[in-house]
C-alpha cells in the first residue's frame, strides 16, 4: 500500500510542487523588496539538485533488502539561496522586476503541468481500483 | 512555513508601497505648508523599506523600517507679506521637487501593481492545487 501512492514518480512530483509553491512564495518576497535597499533577491534550486541527485551513480542509501528505506531521499528538496552576485541598482538592490514577473509565469505554468500530471498520474490509480470500470 | 504565507508577503508588500503613495500624496499636498502642529516647516516624508525575514532566514516580504524626514535646507521665497515671512522677508518652504515625487508615484504604483500580479498567481496556483486528486 505504502508502495502504491509513495511510488518514485509521485514523490519527485510532489517534491517538485512543493519546489514551485516555494518559488511563488520567494518570488513574491522579492516583488514586495522591489524597492528595499540593499536587498539581494532570493532563488530556490530545485531542477539541479534534482538532477545531480539523478546523476549520481550511486544514491545515498545502499538498498539491500526490500524493506529498506526507498532509494529517494527524503531529503531531497529545494534549497532557497540568495543571489549576491549582482545589483540593479545604486542602492544595490538587485531586483529585476521583469525577470520576476517573467519567472513568475513560468513557475505558474509549471506548477500546473505538475498538478496535472499528479491528477493523471491518481487518475491510474483510480482506474486501476475501480477495475477499469468507468 | 504557514500555508498562505505567499499571501502574506504579497500584502507586506502591497502595504508597504500603499504608505510609499500616502507619505507622496502628503508631500505633494503639503508642497506649500509653512506650518505645522509642531509649528514649523514640513518637511518632505519619506518611508525606509527593510525586508522582513524568518527566524530560519526564509524571506517573508518587506516592512516599513522607518518614516524619515528630510532634513535638507529649506526653499526660500521673498513674499514679505506672508504672515510666515522672516525679518528679511523671507518665506521658508518645504524643499520638495515635484518631479521626484511624481517618478516616485510611478515607481511605487507600477510595484503595487506587480505586487497584486504576484498575488493573483498565487492565488491560482492554490486553486489549482485544490484540484488534485479530483475526478
Amino acid at each position: 500500500m505504502n508502495k502504491l501512492l509513495n511510488d518514485r514518480t509521485s514523490l519527485v512530483l510532489q517534491l517538485a510542487l512543493n519546489a514551485a509553491a516555494e518559488r511563488q512564495r520567494v518570488t513574491a518576497h522579492n516583488v514586495a523588496n522591489v524597492n528595499t535597499p540593499q536587498f539581494k533577491r532570493q532563488v530556490v534550486l530545485f531542477e539541479e539538485k534534482l538532477k545531480q541527485a539523478l546523476q549520481e551513480p550511486e544514491l545515498p542509501l545502499a538498498r539491500t533488502h526490500e524493506r529498506h528505506l526507498d532509494n529517494i531521499p527524503r531529503t531531497l528538496g529545494h534549497e532557497v539561496i540568495t543571489d549576491n552576485s549582482t545589483s540593479m541598482r545604486t542602492d544595490g538592490n538587485n531586483v529585476d522586476i521583469e525577470r520576476e514577473m517573467v519567472l513568475l509565469s513560468m513557475n505558474q505554468l509549471h506548477f500546473n503541468a505538475v498538478t496535472q500530471a499528479l491528477n493523471n498520474r491518481y487518475s491510474i490509480f483510480r482506474y486501476v481500483i475501480q477495475e477499469g470500470r468507468r | 512555513m504557514k500555508m498562505f504565507q505567499t499571501m502574506r508577503t504579497s500584502a507586506s508588500g502591497l502595504a508597504a508601497e500603499r504608505l510609499r503613495l500616502d507619505l507622496i500624496a502628503s508631500n505633494i499636498a503639503n508642497i506649500s505648508t509653512t506650518r505645522t502642529e509642531s509649528g514649523e516647516l514640513y518637511r518632505r516624508k519619506t518611508a525606509v523599506f527593510a525586508a522582513e525575514l524568518a527566524k530560519s532566514g526564509a524571506g517573508q516580504g518587506v516592512r516599513v523600517a522607518a518614516i524619515e524626514e528630510q532634513q535638507t535646507d529649506p526653499r526660500w521665497e521673498y513674499d514679505p507679506t506672508h504672515p510666515d515671512a522672516n525679518a528679511d522677508g523671507y518665506v521658508a518652504y518645504p524643499n520638495i521637487n515635484l518631479l521626484q515625487e511624481m517618478t516616485d508615484l510611478i515607481t511605487a504604483t507600477r510595484a503595487y501593481e506587480a505586487n497584486v500580479t504576484v498575488l493573483n498567481a498565487g492565488k491560482s496556483m492554490f486553486l489549482k492545487a485544490l484540484e488534485i486528486g479530483r475526478g
